[in-house]
């Protein structure tokens, strides 16, 4: 079996985000390697598992500002408009969904089969990911979206040997 | 003459966003019918059948794979034309729900373009 690797797997998580934003979101997504800045504020945390070849999880976190613009800007609201919460909560799932897809499209020649979950949406602060299997491999891409919100991007997964 | 439409997805900013995408693409439709997932399509369709269906596939209660073969079935459907707009891009999953009754296949993320080359052969 052909195996991934981390830097390999950094670099398909961000073309497969900016790809995303680029083409369904249209807000401008640059990779941010200022350790200063934070997600600041309430934080929503979308999450969509996957399993076969790789098991594991890809979550996107951002601030409730950040994700309210990229529903904004996904459903062409005006961006004075209110974005209710129920939307703002379908559309951040929506983005890990695409995000999923178009890494799994990436990742389909050198890998087989990865199924893909419902994404998931919670809110809170200062949430962290992680898995309990200490041999996950963890690729963190940290962007700034449109130059004012930081979001994070993050992939664990493991290789199934099975 | 517009076409009738249906918009299969469990994400309700997925369906705004096709919708819009459909607008965008230039093809002319009937303000669409929407559902959020395979089951609540087939309800609608018993209804009364569309022209055209556009459809998700990783959704809840029943998925995109299960709907197409299940729509197939309904001799009223027998005219409609199912075409997949997911995430999922693995060439035998593509293969086996073209084999299962779908006409086409449409990568999400989209663009207008896309739409307009995958739905104008349906069009006529
Ligand atoms: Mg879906």
């Amino acid at each position: 079996m052909i195996t991934i690797d981390n830097i390999c797997m950094n670099n398909v998580l961000l073309a497969s985000a900016s790809e995303v934003f680029e083409t369904m979101i249209f807000m401008d997504l640059e990779q941010c390697f200022d350790t200063e800045q934070q997600i600041k504020d309430d934080t929503l945390l979308s999450s969509i598992t996957f399993k076969g070849d790789l098991d594991g999880c890809l979550t996107i976190c951002c601030s409730s500002d950040c994700a309210k613009s990229i529903g904004i800007n996904m459903l062409g609201m005006d961006p004075e408009e209110n974005i209710s919460l129920e939307d703002t909560y379908d559309a951040l799932g929506e983005v890990a969904n695409m995000v999923m897809g178009s890494i799994k499209t990436k990742i389909q020649q050198n890998t087989a089969n990865i199924s893909v979950s419902i994404p998931m949406v919670v809110s809170g602060k200062n949430i962290v990911t992680n898995l309990s299997d200490s041999s996950a491999i963890k690729t963190l891409v940290k962007v700034t979206i449109d130059s004012q919100y930081i979001a994070e991007f993050c992939l664990l997964y493991k290789h199934n040997t099975l | 003459m517009a076409k009738s439409l249906m918009i299969i997805d469990d994400s309700a900013t997925m369906r705004k966003i096709i919708m819009r995408t459909m607008r965008m693409s230039g093809l002319e439709f009937d303000q669409p019918q929407e559902a959020g997932n395979g089951k609540e399509a087939l309800e609608k369709l018993s209804n009364g059948p569309v022209d055209i269906v556009l459809c998700d596939i990783n959704m809840p209660e029943m998925n995109g794979m299960e709907f197409v073969k299940k729509a197939r079935e309904m001799s009223s459907c027998a005219d409609t034309k199912i075409i997949m707009v997911s995430t999922e891009s693995a060439q035998d999953l593509i293969d086996s729900v073209i084999a299962d009754g779908a006409n086409g296949f449409i990568n999400k993320p989209f663009t207008p373009e896309k739409f307009q080359e995958k739905l104008s052969p349906f069009m006529n």
